[in-house]
C-alpha cells in the first residue's frame, strides 16, 4: 500500500503538468476538450493523492519504521488515534495533507462548476494545478518527501512529541489548513478574472462562499491553536506572539479586510484593484504561513528542523507569483477602474474602507514585528528582536479602532450619512458604553485600556442589537407574526446580513474576553500536604485550595506513558466546596522531558488554573516516599477567558447562518443577473480616480 | 473636497499606524546576541549591563539546581563556539517542560553587576522540539 502511494505521488506529478498546460492553453484556444481534460486532471490528481495519503497512514499503521517520516512521528506503542493523525504530525505528511486538502477543495470547485460559469473554468483550472504542482515538485525534490526510507530498519521509531499528543493539536493543522486552501479557489478565480478579461464582480459573487469558508476555517483553526496552547503549553497564556501564530494571523487579517471590501465592489462597483490585490496578498500570506511553520526560518515554539532549501524555493515561487500577477494586474488596469466615488467621508464606504486600512495596517505591523529579527540582521549585521510588547502596543490601538467600527460600519448610510442618521443609530448606543465603563469604573475596575475595551463593546453591541430588536418588531408588526417567527424570518429572509452581525457580535465577546486578561491573577506558593492557600479573584470570589498530596502511577510504558505524579487540590469557592483538581507532572518513554498538565476549573466568569511547577522531590515521590511530597504550586485566575470560546462559537454560528444555501436558489440566481445589471447608483465607468 | 478630505484620513491612519510600529520597535526591541558578544558590549561600555539583552546558550551540564521553596532556578551557560565564556542565570518562574540540561536555552534579561544573568524570559530552543532528527534513530 505504501509502494503503491509513493507510486502516486510520483504520478501526480505529470498529471498536474498536464492538467496546468491544458487549462492555459484551454483557455487561450477556448477548446472545450482542453479544458475538460484540464478539470478531469484535477480529479486525478486528487485521487492520486489520495492514495499516496492512504499509503503514509498505512505506514504509520503498520509500524514501517524504515521510512524515516514514521520513524520520527511514531512508535509501536502509539495510540491508534494518533497514529491515523500521523499524516500531519510533522512537515512531510503536512505538505502531502496539504496539497490533499487542495486537491479535495479544488475539485470540489471544478465539480460545482462543472455546467456554468464555463468562461471561468480553463484558466482556474490551469491556476488550482499550477500551485498543485509546486507542491508536488517541494514533496518530491527538496528533502521533504514522506515516502524516504531510511537505510536500516530501527526497532521501534521515535514516537510523537507528548505536546502534540492532545485533542485539540490533532484537529489545530486540519482546520487551519482548510482554511489556508480553500483560500487558493478565490485566488484562482481572481486570476482567472485578469486573465480572460471578465473583470465585473462576478469572480466575487462566484467565489463568495469560498472566501467565507476560508475564513471560517482559519478562525476556528487559529482558536484551536490557543485553545491547545492554553491547556497543553502550561503557562495559562493563549497567545505568545509567537513567529508561526502570527503567521497564520496575518492571512486572517487579509481575508478579513478583503471580506469587507468587497462589499463595496459588490455595492458600488468600487476598490476592483485593490481587492484584486488584496486577494492576491492573503493568497500569499497563506503559503507564507504554511512556509514558516514548516521551514523554521525563524525560532518559534513550533520551529521543526531548520531546512533552508525549502525556504528558497518557497520564497522564490511566492516572489515568482507575485511579480506574475502584479503584471497582470497593471496591465487590467483600465478595465479595473471605479465605476463610483467616495461621496462622504461619513459614509459606510468611508468606514468599510478604514476598516480595511486598519486591518491591512495591524497585518502590515505582525509582519513587521515577526520579520524584523531578518531585517535587522540583513540590514545591520545584528540580530534585534520584538517581543510580545511591541504587538500590544500596536496592535491594541488598531484593535480598539476596528472595534469601534464594528459598531459603526453596519449602521451608517451608504454613501452620505446625515446628522439625523448619526443621532438616530448611535445616540443611545454611546450612552450605554459610556454608563457601562463608568459603572465597571464605580465597581472598582481600574485597568484603563480594559475599561475602553469594555466601553466601547457595550456601544457596539448595543448597535447590533437595536438592529435586530427594529428588524424584529418592523416584521412582527407589518406580517403580524409573533417575535420569535418574526425574528427567524427576518435572519433567513437575510442571512448574509444577520449572519454578519452574529459574527460581529461573537468577535466582541472574544475582544471582551481578550481584555479581562489586564486582571490576571497569579500567585505561587511552595506548599505541603494539608497545607492551604487563599487566593482571591479580582471578581471578588474567594478560592481556598487545600493540598492533599501526591499519587504516584506508573504506565510501564503503556500508551508512552512512564509515569504519572498527580497533585491533588480541593477547591473550595466562596465557602462551598466544589470538589477536586487534579495537575500533574507525566514522563513519557519517548522524551526525556517532564510534561505539565494543568488543572482547570473553568466557570462563565473566570478560570482556575493550577499548575504543578515542580516536585521537591521527583525521585522520592516516584518511590513512594511520603516525606518527599512538597511542591510548587502556581496559582492562576483568568478572568472572561470562557468569553474567547463563548465568542468564537458565536462566531461560527453567524458565518454558517451567512452560509447556508438559500431555500430558493433560483429565486437568487435570478437575484445575482439583476445586480449585475447597472444600478441606478453607479455612475458611468471610468469616472473616478 | 470631499475626496481630499477623505484622503487626509487615510494618510492620517497610515501615519498613526506608521508611528505606532516605529515607536514600538524602538522602545521594545532587545538585542540578541551570543554570551561572547554581550561580554565584549561590556567591556567597550560598562552602561550596556542596563540594557535588557536577548542572549541564547547552552546549559552547562550538572550546574542546574533548584532552591528549594523559592521558585529560584539556578544554571550556568555557555557560548556556543566558545565554551570558556560562561556566566549564571538566575530563572524566577516555573520552568518550560522542554528545560533539560541538554539544551540551548535563549534568555531575556540583564547581566547584573555580579555577573548573574537575571533572566525574565526562558524558551528553550532545539530542532528537535517537534521533530526527531534522524540521526538518533541508528541503534
Amino acid at each position: 500500500m505504501t509502494v503503491l502511494g509513493e507510486f502516486a505521488l510520483w504520478i501526480s506529478l505529470p498529471v498536474a503538468l498536464w492538467g496546468m498546460f491544458l487549462g492555459f492553453a484551454g483557455g487561450r484556444t477556448q477548446r472545450g476538450d482542453l479544458v475538460l481534460s484540464a478539470e478531469r486532471s484535477i480529479y486525478a490528481v486528487f485521487l492520486l493523492h489520495l492514495v499516496a495519503s492512504i499509503g503514509v497512514m498505512a505506514a504509520f499503521l503498520g509500524d514501517k519504521f524504515e521510512y524515516w517520516y514514521v520513524a520520527s512521528y511514531s512508535n509501536r506503542e502509539m495510540e491508534l488515534f494518533y497514529k491515523i493523525t500521523g499524516l500531519w504530525a510533522g512537515q512531510r505528511g503536512s505538505l502531502l495533507f496539504w496539497v490533499l486538502l487542495l486537491g479535495f477543495l479544488s475539485s470540489v470547485a471544478v465539480f460545482t462548476n462543472r455546467n456554468k460559469n464555463r468562461e471561468f473554468m480553463p484558466y482556474v483550472a490551469g491556476v488550482l494545478q499550477t500551485i498543485i504542482t509546486f507542491f508536488i515538485v517541494v514533496l518530491l525534490f527538496a528533502q521533504v518527501n514522506p515516502f524516504e526510507r531510511l537505510d536500516f530498519i530501527p526497532a521501534n521509531g521515535q514516537g510523537l512529541n507528548p505536546q502534540l499528543q492532545n485533542y485539540w493539536m490533532t484537529i489545530h493543522p486540519p482546520t487551519l489548513y482548510l482554511g489556508f486552501t480553500a483560500f487558493t479557489i478565490p485566488f484562482a478565480f481572481a486570476i482567472s478574472a485578469l486573465l480572460s478579461g471578465r473583470l465585473d464582480s462576478r469572480w466575487i459573487q462566484l467565489t463568495r462562499r469560498w472566501i467565507l469558508t476560508s475564513w471560517l476555517f482559519l478562525s476556528i483553526g487559529i482558536v484551536f491553536g490557543m485553545r491547545w496552547a492554553y491547556e497543553e503549553l502550561g503557562w495559562g497564556g493563549y497567545w505568545f506572539w509567537d513567529p508561526v501564530e502570527n503567521a497564520s494571523l496575518l492571512p486572517w487579517l487579509t481575508a478579513t479586510a478583503f471580506l469587507h471590501s468587497i462589499q463595496i465592489q459588490e455595492k458600488r462597483g468600487m476598490l476592483k484593484v485593490w481587492n484584486m490585490s488584496l486577494v492576491l496578498v492573503t493568497f500569499l500570506l497563506t503559503i507564507f504561513a504554511t512556509f514558516l511553520t514548516r521551514a523554521g526560518l525563524i525560532e518559534s515554539v513550533h520551529s521543526f528542523a531548520q531546512n533552508l532549501q525549502i525556504a528558497y524555493i518557497f520564497l522564490g515561487f511566492m516572489g515568482v507569483l507575485l511579480a506574475l500577477c502584479t503584471v497582470l494586474i497593471i496591465y487590467r488596469l483600465p478595465q479595473l477602474q471605479s465605476e463610483n466615488q467616495i461621496e462622504s467621508f461619513v459614509s459606510r464606504e468611508s468606514a468599510f474602507l478604514f476598516n480595511n486600512l486598519l486591518l491591512v495596517g495591524a497585518a502590515f505591523a505582525v509582519m513587521w514585528g515577526t520579520m524584523f529579527p531578518l531585517i535587522s540582521e540583513g540590514v545591520t549585521g545584528q540580530q534585534i528582536s520584538v517581543g510580545p510588547p511591541f504587538f500590544e502596543r500596536v496592535n491594541f490601538p488598531i484593535g480598539l479602532a476596528l472595534l469601534t467600527l464594528v459598531g459603526i460600519g453596519p449602521v451608517i448610510a451608504w454613501r452620505r450619512a446625515t446628522k439625523k442618521n448619526l443621532q438616530r443609530n448611535f445616540a443611545t448606543p454611546v450612552v450605554v458604553g459610556l454608563v457601562v465603563a463608568a459603572a465597571l469604573w464605580i465597581m472598582g475596575a481600574r485597568h484603563g485600556l480594559a475599561l475602553v475595551t469594555w466601553g466601547i463593546s457595550a456601544f457596539v453591541l448595543t448597535v447590533i442589537a437595536t438592529e435586530f430588536w427594529k428588524g424584529t418588531k418592523a416584521r412582527a408588526r407589518i406580517e403580524g407574526e409573533g417575535f420569535a417567527l418574526a425574528f427567524f424570518h427576518l435572519v433567513s429572509r437575510n442571512r448574509r446580513r444577520w449572519g454578519g452581525y452574529t459574527v460581529h457580535v461573537g468577535f466582541v465577546i472574544m475582544v471582551m474576553g481578550f481584555a479581562g486578561a489586564a486582571y490576571n491573577v497569579d500567585t505561587r506558593h511552595h506548599v505541603f500536604p494539608g497545607d492551604m492557600v487563599e487566593v482571591q479573584s479580582p471578581l471578588g470570589h474567594t478560592y481556598q485550595l487545600t493540598y492533599e498530596g501526591l499519587s504516584v502511577s506508573l504506565g510501564q510504558g503503556q500508551r508512552n506513558l512512564l509515569w504519572q505524579i498527580i497533585a491533588t487540590v480541593s477547591v473550595n469557592y466562596d465557602g462551598r466546596d466544589v470538589g477536586i483538581l487534579n495537575t500533574e507532572k507525566r514522563r513519557y518513554v519517548t522524551s526525556d522531558q517532564d510534561m505539565t498538565e494543568v488543572g482547570i476549573r473553568s466557570t462563565p466568569m473566570e478560570d482556575l488554573y493550577l499548575i504543578l511547577s515542580a516536585v521537591d522531590d521527583t525521585r522520592g515521590a516516584l518511590g513512594a516516599d511520603s516525606g518527599a511530597q512538597g511542591i510548587d504550586l502556581q496559582v492562576l485566575i483568568k478572568p472572561l477567558v470562557g468569553w474567547i470560546w463563548f465568542g468564537t462559537f458565536m462566531l461560527v454560528i453567524g458565518t454558517v447562518v451567512a452560509l447556508w444555501p438559500s431555500a430558493d436558489r433560483r429565486r437568487s440566481a435570478a437575484q445575482t443577473e439583476a445586480d449585475e445589471a447597472p444600478s441606478p447608483l453607479s455612475a458611468p465607468a471610468g469616472s473616478a480616480g | 473636497m470631499k475626496h481630499g478630505r477623505f484622503m487626509v484620513g487615510l494618510v492620517g491612519v497610515a501615519a498613526v499606524i506608521t508611528y505606532l510600529v516605529w515607536t514600538g520597535v524602538s522602545s521594545t526591541m532587545v538585542y540578541y546576541l551570543t554570551p561572547v558578544e554581550l561580554m565584549e558590549r561590556i567591556e567597550e561600555d560598562p552602561s550596556f549591563r542596563d540594557l535588557g539583552v536577548k542572549v541564547s546558550g547552552q546549559v552547562v551540564k550538572g550546574t542546574y539546581h533548584r532552591v528549594e521553596g523559592q521558585l529560584l532556578h539556578r544554571f550556568d551557560i555557555h557560548d556556543l563556539e566558545d565554551e570558556s565564556v560562561t556566566f549564571t542565570v538566575e530563572w524566577r518562574d516555573a520552568l518550560p517542560d522542554t528545560f533539560t540540561e541538554d539544551v540551548e536555552v535563549v534568555l531575556e534579561g540583564r547581566l547584573n553587576e555580579a555577573g548573574t544573568f537575571e533572566a525574565t524570559t526562558l524558551l528553550t530552543k532545539c530542532g528537535s522540539r517537534f521533530e526527531a532528527a534522524p540521526e538518533d534513530l541508528a541503534r
